[in-house]
């Protein structure tokens, strides 16, 4: 190994390698198919990795990178399609087998065991022993070997994986992929929780690991990185590939016209006119602040208005309605609902101004699955249903009854536990809960996550019917689309700063996708538009 | 350990912690400083307690307790529990009682199919809680329950009472009873045979542990069953493994208690199950699985009989035995969770 010998300069590793002298690959995907219940994940993706290339896998969220690398870590068996690797047919029947074959795979939460040592993680499930006997000394030598290779030589073997930092336990996990003597290794957004310094060292060692003729799958929705350290870049879109082997240097433009346009088989319901009431000013939100989250955020809603937010995640977009929730107590600033100033950082005092929040976690922050629907959707507001502290049953059956079908929630029965329904259903159930309230505020955070094609239609209509009877909608949600679609006017976040506060009818969504994954919005915008409209 | 010889670093954000703070991570450390509280107290308050007669009769309240503690605590760092554990160490030695007395048989015969006996049931929790993905606490409850009315019927339909004596009388009693019941004299003290194989097993677990692939395991399985799955651990293997282990020392216990005294209760060993967890607990493992130390475990099984004997030396009611086993635990925990705290803050 060379690796450190030279400078460690920033290598561009492979991009002498053009398309035209393709050696053969070491992996190649041909045709995967992937359907889950309702949702075909893949539908024939093509990927081709060269030995020692950053290869880059672009893609809004949905397009089906998560279940392509699942598929490449053998998580997931792909329903059709081969795998070819160094140029035979190849089954990834189980992360072990996987990681035999030589894919590794570094997931955002990485898979580590906190309680062990740095040494005995990297060589779990391969230890280095002789008779049974762990060969510590072995084990850790050759860890510290590895941890000097990744340019962390003062992390001790022994140390327990539990108390490192992020940055160190992903030098952990890369660590390991390099024990397995892993021919490719696939990271997924590995940036996300580093910071910059530590964004150099990784580049610094992706570099190295390619010059050692080590391939990279490279997942991130930072152009700017995929232009510093990738060779090629396959773009996902609605589970297929549009376009492979791309050049790491092509054009913002011509990547995000590829990534947009997704076909969404749902149609937007066509609203005649904006409910939008200009006069009444609902909810208004000035200055916000949380450090290292979110600052400055400022925007009103009228009623009958939707705000859309879009953003990437971690770009503070859920961390915002839950301030103006009251469940985060914001640094600075404030959030009044119809003129009054709420106190900062209570959940009750949100409520009763009526802000009603329909959260990411559906099923752990937003219902009781073991209950039924009836107790879900009065939870808010038992004080309304209990004399002395009994609860009226009678009349929060009838209630709770009256708001189902309204909401043409499916099966309408009260009594059914929420957790026999389906994702849409459950996401109806939720929102009940504010209308039997009677909020004036509805913040939903990713209302359509997890649910199928069919009922995100019925979630948009209802968006709009609410709209429509005068409640102020705040809607996060990562499908670019969904927001532009459904939203009145649009804020684009980009690590926690909003960039834009603009009407959705003057966005595309290739403006927003700009702004959100390279922030130069302002600079290259009008040629996007102009690329786009021709 | 013997890596501490090594170039200073050259990041002293991340640098090798001190002597002190290297010990405080040790999960056996809360115990040690109780035992050797506990172990001073009675010292010095009472004059038996050091006699040697006083030190062979608190070590032999320990040893039994101990095998046990030590076994549990390899299955709790491997993630699991098992409530039957108490109860199991009753059944064994009622196999080997029946089969001997009621039906003639040689003692050796007998203590071997009590062994597979064990070693089934253990299989049987593991696989049960393996399979069914079902909490340890729930399936081995049911089997500690299974266990006791077993007990209970089967000894009342074989012997109309609800013990089996006799045992002096079998065949075999003398060659097994040397090796599992015999006393030793050492210093001209005599001891229990039942502390050298409690300090045997607790070697034995304790090299394991901490120096083979199993071991490994163990803790790869309770700190993250997912992970150890993904990079090719054998999960259910180790796991059902660590069940068979308890029942194994569930065997030796209740083949050490029916040739001591031999004669067996059937309502013998309940509630004993939770004091092989508060032993293992004492001695630094958690209850969320993934962290621990089976010399721990001894050292906290070593407290329980110092402070149970210690008590009667001080001619204190025994009453006060469960508050100050409380106090112990209490306090036990709390530090052990400082110090990790202190060893969190000390890495960072």
């Amino acid at each position: 190994m060379t690796a450190g010998a030279d400078d460690p300069v920033l290598a561009h590793p492979g991009q002498d390698v053009g398309p035209d002298d393709l050696g053969q690959p070491l992996l190649r995907m041909t045709g995967i198919v992937k359907e889950f219940p309702g949702v075909r994940a893949l539908d024939g993706v093509e990927l081709s990795v060269l030995p020692g290339e950053v290869h880059c896998l672009l893609g809004q969220n949905g397009a089906g990178k998560s279940t392509l690398i699942k598929v490449l870590a053998g998580a997931h068996r792909p329903d059709h399609g081969e795998i070819l690797w160094r140029g035979e047919p190849a089954v990834l029947a189980s992360p072990v087998a996987a990681l035999r074959l030589g894919i590794a795979t570094m997931y955002q939460e990485l898979d580590l065991v906190p309680g062990l040592s740095v040494a005995e993680n990297v060589f779990l499930g391969h230890e280095r022993s002789r008779f049974g006997f762990s060969r510590r000394g072995a084990a850790r030598a050759e860890a510290a070997a590895l941890m000097r290779r990744l340019g962390h030589a003062e992390i001790p073997p022994e140390r327990e994986v539990g108390l490192l930092s992020a940055a160190g336990q992903q030098l952990v996990s890369m660590a390991r992929a390099l024990a397995h003597d892993a021919r490719l290794i696939v990271m997924d957004e590995p940036t996300a929780a580093l910071a910059s310094d530590e964004v150099d060292n990784l580049f610094r060692i992706v570099g190295e690991l390619a010059a050692d003729g080590v391939s990279v799958v490279y997942i991130s929705h930072r152009l700017e990185e995929i232009r510093r350290i990738g060779s090629r870049v396959t773009v996902l879109k609605d589970g297929r590939t549009v376009a492979s082997g791309l050049p790491a240097g092509t054009p913002t433009g011509e990547l995000v016209n590829l990534m947009s346009g997704r076909q969404v088989s749902t149609v937007f319901p066509v609203r005649e006119e904006s409910a939008a009431d200009e006069r009444v000013e609902v909810l208004k939100v000035e200055g916000l602040t949380r450090a290292g989250e979110f600052a400055d955020v400022s925007f009103t809603v009228h009623a009958g208005e939707v705000l859309g937010i879009a953003g990437l995640v971690g770009a503070g977009r859920s961390e915002i309605l839950e301030t103006v929730f009251g469940a985060r107590r914001p640094d600075a600033g404030t959030v009044s609902v119809d003129g009054v100033r709420l106190k900062p950082g209570s959940v009750s005092a949100a409520v009763k101004a009526g802000i009603g929040l329909a959260p990411e976690e559906r099923k752990s922050q937003g219902l009781l699955l073991d209950l039924p629907v009836a107790h879900n959707v009065t939870l808010a507001s038992l004080g309304t249903y209990s004399t002395a502290g009994f609860t009226d049953r009678a009349r929060e059956m009838a209630d709770s009854r009256a708001v189902l079908e309204k909401l043409e929630l499916r099966p309408a029965d009260p009594r059914r536990l929420v957790g026999t329904f389906s994702g849409g259903n459950q996401q109806k159930a939720v929102v009940a809960r504010w209308l039997v309230r009677g909020c004036r505020v509805l913040l939903l955070d990713e209302p359509t996550r997890g649910v199928d094609v069919g009922a995100r239609a019925e979630l948009y209509r209802l968006v709009h019917e609410l709209a429509a009877d005068g409640v102020a909608v705040v809607l996060v949600s990562s499908e670019v689309p969904e927001v532009l679609g459904l939203a009145d006017r649009v804020l684009v976040l980009r690590e926690g700063e909003v960039l834009a506060d603009r009407p959705a009818a003057e966005l595309t969504e290739a403006d927003v996708l700009d702004i959100v994954m390279e922030g130069s919005a302002a600079t290259e915008l009008a040629g996007v538009a102009e690329e786009a409209s021709s | 350990m013997s890596v501490a010889a090594q170039a200073p670093p050259a990041d002293e954000r991340v640098g090798k912690p001190g002597v002190l703070d290297r010990l405080v991570v040790r999960p056996e450390i809360g115990s040690l400083l109780g035992a050797l509280l506990v172990f001073l107290f009675f010292s010095v308050v009472t004059e038996q307690f050091l006699s040697p007669g006083g030190v062979a009769t608190w070590l032999d309240d320990a040893s039994t307790l101990g095998i046990m503690a030590v076994a549990v605590s390899l299955l709790m760092i491997g993630g699991e529990f098992d409530l039957s554990a108490g109860v199991m160490t009753a059944s064994t030695a009622l196999v080997t009682a029946i089969l001997s007395t009621q039906l003639g048989w040689n003692v050796w015969l007998a203590l071997l199919v009590s062994l597979l006996f064990a070693l089934g049931v253990g299989a049987l929790n593991g696989w049960l809680v393996m399979r069914t993905g079902l909490p340890s606490f729930i399936v081995t409850l049911g089997t500690f329950l299974a266990l006791q009315g077993l007990n209970l019927g089967i000894t009342r339909a074989v012997t109309g009472t609800v013990q089996v004596s006799g045992m002096r009388s079998t065949d075999g009693y003398s060659s097994a009873g040397f090796l599992f019941a015999s006393t030793f004299t050492f210093g001209g003290t005599s001891f229990y045979i039942s502390i050298v194989w409690w300090i045997l097993f607790t070697v034995v677990a304790s090299t394991v542990l901490v120096r083979t692939r199993f071991g490994n395991w163990i803790f790869a399985v309770g700190g993250s069953a997912l992970s150890s799955r993904a990079v090719g651990v054998p999960v259910m293997r180790t796991k059902i493994f660590l069940f068979m282990t308890t029942a194994f020392a569930a065997w030796l216990v209740g083949s050490i208690n029916i040739l001591r005294f031999t004669s067996v209760q059937a309502n013998q060993g309940i509630g004993l199950e939770f004091q092989f967890i508060i032993a293992a607990v004492i001695g630094g493992c958690l209850l969320t699985g993934g962290f621990g130390s089976a010399v721990g475990a001894a050292i906290g099984a070593l407290i329980f009989g110092m402070a149970r004997q210690g008590i009667v030396y001080a001619n204190w009611n025994s009453d006060w035995f469960q508050l100050f086993l409380g106090v112990m635990l209490l306090s036990a925990v709390l530090v052990n969770n400082a110090l990790r705290r202190r060893a969190e803050r000390v890495r960072r």
